[in-house]
């Protein structure tokens, strides 16, 4: 036998369940090289094994390596680069946008002060540097000089200025409203100089910089004189100008000459984004060779695209979830041991598995997913059965209960709905399940009129955050407007209140430790994956850029 | 002939203003508001408020109908709430793919359905007879999206022959354009084939048992004159009015198949509009709908009224 093969087999021979089974996707190709040494790294394995274990576990296979070079090559210039992508909701205004259809287009001539890359390092980008205070209620962004509008105008600290005053604004209608409530103030955005703008928040926050990042998308900075009507230029400074737009079929751009970064002048002469109404019809077109980029697709709807030897496919860690609510001011949940024992009988890892074929982390009942930089280390909760039954009888409900769960027609939540009714009938608990279309789980969206926040039981969807802070705050703060848990905790409002207002990593990891702990006895919500972000590229394009809010950035992209 | 027409027109007229407060009504009951369908359930109330505060959908429902209504008879069919461009900018180029759409179907289905079906009925019971009816109706019976899925699948992604899509690429001639729309209008052909069939088949096997056919075949004339001259004249009295309901269908009901062909038609337009409570869009759109069933119905009738004398002088007495 080869003397190689001998040690692979010896090595396995002695690895665990789990890094055997990420060695078995990187020999499948599920996974590419850098992903297999960064999630061994995570599992423990040292890194002279990963890398022997690189090389030696089919690594050389023809698939793999002209994915390596497809994804390493330098592209040429010109050319048109599609981009499919599920088609926006309505009419496109950065101030109004609340779906990914409409911020992957708003991403392409429009900028942010900050670009968060997909590891949430937030990156200069129209600001060239920023810094808090004392104690950060008040942020100072530097500018970059040399910025223009597409139509010729110089960017300057009063067009910043007015884009926070318009988001901040509560007469405009702004969908940013649910993040600067509290925070920023209509009036506390002030230019001082051309080149500088001071941010008076209302509390002190440590994390305001991502606030104004490419992970808040409605921050894209505009003109002064911005009257509404972005569809008519799509203005922005961006390395793409509008070129052609038809609504609710597509946009196409071409380069903006003028750009004031060299290094990200696009490289395609034309990119042309065409929208899907469904992900169905985006897989099928993408596979039909009618796209070269699929911004996002899932694993239900697009397990095809993760063995298509075609595909280049990027998976990214994400805080996007679902959250299962347990009202806690009602029966059968009002006592914290019966939310203990449910949070119990879910079996996580057949969740992440079976539902989303192990693209994502588990999570650990707290709005910390494994990805934010402050996530502190608490231990993991398992399935264990007998535990949960204990806490049951404990809590008087040996005999079990019935309660409905709610949740809509969307993504895997159905699926995910009926594998915890499987779950917890082993506890002798029945959930009637309750599955409506999305306007009418969330009806509306305010208490008293609205089955997402009056139900017992419930599964809701949250997109991705570059920080945990809306998490922390609306769902579940005694005031929250979307905490449909009813979870009222004084010591957890005052320990949001200390993280959010923490400037140092140290302080936001220390309270961290304590939310994720609390939570983690209370149980208001579970918290059961946070699922990757999954996209995919043609073999003969590199170069695009992705993060897992789903902006896609194609300026340095092209054919190979 | 002319007072038959007027007539259907001014009770189309009726027809339509009752189908727009059908509409409109079916329209409120649906759950949820339009600012919070635009701006998503994690929107500030706020910001909810307010724009449906600019959008005018926080008054009355009363005062909304009769500014829309009104504006319709003005020519002005208002704007697209989530689009928030005029609704004809949004609803002429959908209209204009789903005629596509439709014409293409229906330039292919109509002669070889009603050709199939008789066909069949002049051997009723034979195999070929058999091989059409029951061939049509399991065409009929497979649902459009499973029709789609399987076109797309073998001769988009496996044989390469056609695009997954049916939208071309912009400034496409007139015969990339048409390739564009083969797989679809294939879909649609499974779907129609079998019930304008039947249809066919039922007439000219009820013609073919009538008195005048058989005195015209003891006349002596030829199976091909009496076919023709005798059987199809009456026969296809009753496939004209299916084929006529069928063209609302596909000018308007082609939701499944747009979506898995990424085809913006009407379809498609209106189900976003019913989903996101764009009253303006919604409404315009199926009363184009319901002008194209009434147009379509208005001349299957003038058809059935040339071809069978009977309904002519019934109409004129």
């Amino acid at each position: 036998m080869d003397p190689r093969q001998q040690r692979v087999d010896a090595i396995r021979a002695r690895s665990t369940e789990l890094e055997n089974h990420i060695i078995d996707e990187y020999r499948a190709g599920k996974i590419d090289r850098r992903e297999f040494v960064r999630r061994g790294g995570i599992v423990g394995m040292s890194i002279p094994l990963v890398a022997f274990l690189a090389s030696a576990c089919g690594v050389t296979t023809e698939d793999l390596e002209k994915k390596d070079k497809a994804q390493t090559a330098k592209p040429k210039p010109g050319g048109t680069i599609r981009l499919g992508e599920q088609a926006p909701s309505g009419a496109l205004d950065p101030v109004t946008v609340n779906n990914q259809g409409g911020l992957v287009v708003l991403g392409q001539t429009g900028e942010y002060l900050i670009w968060s890359d997909p590891n949430l390092k937030p990156l200069p980008r129209l600001a060239e540097s920023w810094k808090p205070n004392s104690d950060g209620s008040v942020w100072t962004f530097k500018l970059r000089k040399g910025v223009k509008f597409h139509d010729g105008k110089v960017m300057d600290a009063e067009d910043v200025a007015s884009t926070f005053d318009r988001l901040a604004d509560p007469d405009v209608g702004s969908n940013a409203l649910s993040v600067f409530g509290g925070v920023l103030s209509k009036g506390n955005t002030k230019a001082i100089d051309a080149q500088t703008v001071e941010f008076r928040l209302d509390e002190p926050n440590g994390n305001f910089p991502y606030l104004t990042s490419s992970d808040n998308y409605n921050a894209i900075i505009l003109p002064k004189t911005y009257d509404g009507d972005w569809e008519k230029t799509f203005i922005g400074t961006g390395p793409w100008k509008l070129d052609r737009f038809r609504p609710a079929e597509g946009v196409s751009f071409v380069p903006n000459r003028e750009y004031w970064d060299p290094r990200r002048r696009a490289i395609a002469d034309k990119n042309e984004m065409i929208f899907y109404a469904n992900e169905q019809g985006l897989v099928l077109g993408f596979q039909g060779n009618e796209a070269d980029v699929v911004v996002q697709f899932a694993v239900s709807g697009g397990k095809a695209l993760l063995t298509d030897s075609s595909v280049i496919t990027t998976e990214l860690r994400s805080a996007a979830h679902r959250q299962v609510h347990m009202r806690t001011d009602k029966e059968p949940f009002k006592d914290k041991r019966v939310r203990q024992a449910i949070a119990l009988l879910v079996d996580r890892r057949a969740l992440v598995e079976g539902l989303l074929d192990t693209k994502s982390d588990y999570g650990n009942d707290s709005p910390f997913a494994p990805l934010y930089r402050s996530t502190a280390e608490v231990e993991q909760r398992q399935r264990d059965v007998a535990k949960a039954k204990e806490l049951l009888r404990a809590a008087g409900k040996e005999d079990g209960f019935s309660v409905q769960l709610n949740t809509w027609q969307g993504f895997e939540m159905p699926d995910l709905a009926q594998l915890i009714q499987q779950n917890l009938r082993e506890a002798g608990i029945r959930i009637d399940l309750k599955i409506t279309d999305s306007t009418t789980y969330y009806g509306k969206a305010v208490f008293g009129e609205s089955p997402w926040l009056d139900s017992t039981m419930g599964i809701t969807e949250y997109g991705h955050r570059g920080v945990p802070n809306v998490l922390l705050g609306a769902p579940l703060t005694s005031k929250g407007t979307w905490n449909s848990a009813h979870f009222k905790n004084d010591r957890y409002d005052s320990l949001v209140d200390d993280y959010v207002g923490a400037v140092d990593l140290h302080s936001q990891r220390r309270y961290a430790k304590q939310i994720q702990e609390l939570l983690l006895d209370e149980v208001p919500i579970m918290f059961l994956y946070f699922y990757y972000f999954l996209s995919g590229a043609k073999d003969y394009i590199s170069g695009v850029e992705t993060n897992a809010m789903g902006h896609t950035d194609v300026s340095r992209a092209g054919f190979v | 002939m002319g007072r038959f027409i007027l007539r259907r027109l001014l009770l189309g007229l009726v027809t339509l203003f009752l189908l727009s407060i059908i509409v409109f009504v079916c329209a409120q009951v649906l759950p949820g508001d339009v600012g919070r369908s635009i701006l998503g359930p994690f929107a500030d109330q706020k910001s909810v408020d307010q724009l449906n505060q600019r959008l005018g959908t926080d008054r009355s429902v009363l005062v909304q109908y009769w500014d829309w209504i009104s504006g319709v008879f003005t020519g002005d069919m208002g704007e697209s709430l989530a689009f928030r461009r005029p609704v004809g900018e949004v609803i002429g180029p959908a209209l204009v793919k789903s005629a596509k759409l439709a014409l293409l179907a229906f330039i292919i289905v109509v002669p070889i359905a009603i050709a199939g079906g008789v066909w069949a009925a002049l051997k009723e019971g034979s195999f070929r007879d058999r091989f059409i009816s029951l061939g049509g109706l399991s065409a009929t019976a497979v649902p459009d999206f499973v029709w789609a899925v399987f076109l797309i699948l073998i001769f988009a992604l496996t044989l390469g022959i056609f695009p997954s899509t049916a939208t071309a690429p912009p400034a496409s001639g007139f015969f990339e354009q048409l390739h564009y729309l083969i797989l679809p209008s294939i879909c649609l052909i499974f779907v129609l084939f079998g019930y304008i069939a039947r249809m066919a088949r039922a007439g000219t096997i009820e013609s073919l048992d009538a008195d005048y056919t058989r005195t015209a075949v003891i006349k002596g004339l030829p199976q091909r004159t009496v076919v023709r001259r005798h059987v199809l004249r009456n026969s296809l009295l009753p496939t004209i009015a299916v084929v006529a309901t069928q063209l609302g269908y596909l000018i308007g009901g082609l939701v499944v198949i747009e979506v898995i062909f990424n085809y913006k038609g009407l379809g498609q337009t209106l189900f976003q509009a019913a989903q996101q409570k764009d009253y303006p869009l919604l409404q315009t759109g199926i009363l184009i709908v319901g002008v194209v069933y009434l147009v379509a119905t208005l001349l299957a009738d003038i058809a059935y009224s040339v071809l069978n004398p009977r309904v002519r002088l019934g109409s004129e007495e």
